[in-house]
């Protein structure tokens, strides 16, 4: 047993080692998949990380598991898109200082055809409607992402429970959502950034439904609270959401653009 | 004067069949004793419980006067005395002169005396210059008599050797049969194990037959037996046994 | 298939290059590996000889339980570290989620059941007559251990290069552990996992040969050492 504890100490120490061989600052951000995989933390990043001789570590997951590692303390702060989850992740006291950054909106895609013919209707909630009374295929995130909460929404207004072969729960990202629906002929909801990325080579969906302000999807930055958490970087925290506030930050968000497209709007100041 | 290597009641037991069970056994210093049975008689088994690698369930051994407790460095110390020879001894992977010198340096010894007494060894069994020699080029008696000059080279007091001769050429078996019959004039015991009934009459040792397990009374060993308590009727049981009927 | 010739040049491009990203995924595969099969194999070596040559109450229940904890997905052992080292975890106030270290810790526990396994077959499969010969020839039980491992270090050997090729080729632990953080953790793996999850399949199968290429640097390197 002894050996056994000594062994494990050891690993530990070696892990530490190496961990503090690397001296320069870090902040760990968790944040939802399209913020990175659109490409946004690209431009968006280095300015800061060279103003202030730090790095941001990204880990980026879904919007719930982002919240998830906050409330943990697994990270200094946190940049999502879902607004009801973030409510309460501040109301319980896990973090402090909401700043909204940005938005898009979430589309509904599918094949061009349009079997469902949701392309007419007059709302989000109606175009699901018709795709569960047509039984069309619908992907759906089924990872407590931002996207995904946004869509139970839809379906409770719709007052549809979907139930059935035709209703596929993924789990995965954004992106191995759409070439799912892809690859099925399928319907889904995407936030328009991602789609935009795919939109062409990766997919031949199209946009069926959009426009509608039930499909507003506000991004909002939230630091981890150090009363929760003593060993946060909350100083460090506070100057990347100043930052990507900051008027700088923003005209680097709302000038970043994807095949030549916006992918995501600030709100005028 | 104290036995090399005295036997006292001592029993070995193999799932619940008897192995080997011995009233008494004394070995005594510089002779040589040859020790024969049929295929089973627990030759292989006295010889490594002699050689300390196999602890018997029960029973006491004395080194030189001293009662063996089993521990681990007791053992240690006492192992480098006391050397077997295995009936197809492995040689480790390297060469000849790797093999040879392994006991040495577990003894520490180094440099130019290593040298020297691996070149020794290797010449008293007539393998001159073979020292750089890989062990997979070496024929069956040649590995043989590599192994014998490993154990040499260690000195030991008390030597034992598993059937030295069996399946060996013939110009081997006489080097490593004279090289045997030398020993004892030297100072050092031997026990050999043989199927051949004639080796007592050409190296003039000791018998000590085996049957069963068991000592069978040997002719003119008085010394080396205590006939008296050969006799006894009824062996006691392996503890494994007595379970069993328990 | 038109993309797997389209990421046949993709790599190509990438190797030629030396595309920052891509030196820095591999530099952190192979650096975490590293250091992940030195710890398993200081402990898996020593662990697979016990066993092997020990004596000891529910050696069998061992033995299966090692077995087993070889098939464990590596997302379940990333797992278990992850609630270890998490901020709320017993050993959170380290720090290491989310850091190279967190997968060292990580890869070294999935590895080491690997190590120590094959080192066990191997002492098994050696001649039964190694540790007696050293014994009987005066050498302690340890150096008659060092022995035994030297007669049978290709058996050795062939455990840790079969540890590396797990550990280097795996991404459920890199991917929990590690976060796949651009430039710090992210490996060959959990890049090809990104990748992926951004439909860029022909990027994701470059590096995917690239990661190929490194494991077979590595093994001729490896190779060339049990030659000698």
């Amino acid at each position: 047993m002894k050996v056994a504890r000594f062994l494990i100490f050891g690993v530990f120490a070696v892990a530490l080692f190496y961990q503090t061989a690397s001296a320069q600052e870090r902040l760990k951000m968790s944040t939802t998949t399209s913020t990175q995989d659109s490409g946004l933390l690209k431009v968006l990043l280095p300015p800061f990380e060279k103003k202030h001789n730090v790095k941001v570590d990204v880990i980026a997951v879904g919007t719930g598991q982002a919240l998830k590692l906050g409330e943990a303390g697994d990270v200094d702060v946190v940049f999502v898109h879902a607004r009801k989850l973030e409510d309460k992740f501040l109301a319980d006291g896990f973090g402090v200082n909401r700043r909204d950054v940005m938005y898009n909106d979430f589309v509904i895609i599918g094949p061009k055809g349009d079997p469902a013919g949701i392309s007419k209707a007059k709302s989000a909630a109606q175009a699901l409607k018709s795709i569960a009374a047509k039984g069309s295929i619908f992907i759906s995130r089924g990872d407590k992402s931002g996207t995904h909460t946004k869509e139970k929404e839809l379906w409770q207004t719709a007052g549809i429970d979907p139930k059935g072969s035709w209703y596929i729960e993924a789990g995965q990202g954004m992106g191995p959502v759409i070439t799912m629906a892809t690859e099925r002929q399928g319907y889904t909801m995407a936030d328009r950034g991602t789609f935009n990325a795919f939109k062409g080579k990766k997919t031949d969906l199209a946009v069926l439904f959009d426009g509608e302000k039930g499909l507003f999807n506000p991004y909002g930055i939230i630091a981890v609270n150090p009363k929760k958490h003593p060993h946060v970087k909350y100083d460090l925290a506070m100057q990347f959401i100043d930052f990507v506030t900051s008027p700088e930050g923003l005209r680097i968000i709302s000038g970043y653009k994807v095949n030549g497209e916006p992918v995501f709007f600030t709100y005028r100041k | 004067m104290n036995a090399q290597l005295l036997l006292t009641s001592v029993q070995k037991c193999y799932g619940n069949k008897i192995g080997l069970e011995l009233k008494k056994l004394a070995l005594w210093p510089g002779r040589l004793y040859i020790l024969t049975g049929p295929n089973g008689s627990g030759k292989s088994t006295l010889l490594n419980i002699l050689a300390l690698l196999t602890k018997p369930e029960r029973g006491e051994l004395m080194y030189a006067g001293e009662r063996i407790t089993w521990k681990s460095r007791e053992l240690s110390l006492l192992r480098k005395k006391v050397t077997l020879m295995h009936q197809s001894p492995y040689l480790f992977a390297g060469t000849v002169s790797d093999n040879v010198a392994f006991g040495l340096k577990a003894r520490g010894v180094s440099g130019e005396e290593l040298r020297r007494s691996v070149a020794e060894s290797l010449a008293m069994v007539g393998l001159d210059s073979f020292e750089e020699r890989n062990v997979t080029q070496l024929s069956g008696g040649e590995a043989r008599r590599v192994a014998l000059a490993r154990a040499l080279a260690a000195k030991p007091e008390l030597l034992l050797l598993d059937e030295p001769l069996a399946h060996v050429d013939k110009e081997s078996a006489e080097v490593i049969e004279k090289l045997i019959a030398s020993l004892p004039a030297r100072g050092t015991t031997v026990v050999m194990s043989t199927h051949d009934q004639h080796q007592n009459d050409r190296l003039g040792g000791e018998m000590i037959q085996l049957h069963g397990g068991r000592l069978e009374q040997p002719f003119g060993l008085v010394d080396n037996l205590d006939t008296s308590e050969c006799k006894v009727n009824g062996a006691p049981l392996c503890p494994a046994l007595k379970m069993h009927i328990a | 298939m038109d993309f797997i010739r389209e990421s046949f040049q993709t790599s190509l491009t990438l190797i030629l290059a030396l595309d920052r990203d891509v030196v820095s995924a591999v530099w952190t595969s192979v650096s975490v590996a590293v250091w992940s099969i030195i710890l398993a194999s200081l402990i898996g070596i020593p662990l697979g000889l016990t066993i092997a040559i020990g004596n000891f109450p529910l050696k069998r229940w061992v033995i299966t339980s090692l077995n087993t904890l070889m098939a464990m997905p590596t997302v379940v052992i990333g797992l278990v570290v992850y609630g270890i080292i998490s901020r709320q975890g017993p050993l959170g106030g380290f720090g290491l989620l989310f850091t190279p270290s967190a997968m060292i810790v990580g890869q070294t526990v999935l590895a080491i059941p690997i190590v120590a396994n094959y080192t066990l077959s191997s002492i098994k499969g050696a001649d039964q007559r190694i540790l007696p010969t050293a014994l009987t020839l005066g050498a302690s039980p340890l150096q008659s251990v060092f022995q035994l491992i030297r007669e049978v270090r290709f058996g050795i050997m062939a455990a840790v290069i079969a540890g590396f090729g797990r550990v280097i080729s795996e991404v459920g632990v890199a991917m929990m552990l590690g976060g796949n953080i651009q430039g710090y953790t992210r490996t060959m793996t959990t890049a090809i996992a990104l990748e992926t999850s951004k439909g860029e399949f022909a990027f994701g199968l470059a590096l995917g040969g690239i990661l190929m290429t490194v494991a077979l640097m590595v093994n001729l390197i490896l190779n060339f050492m049990q030659q000698r």
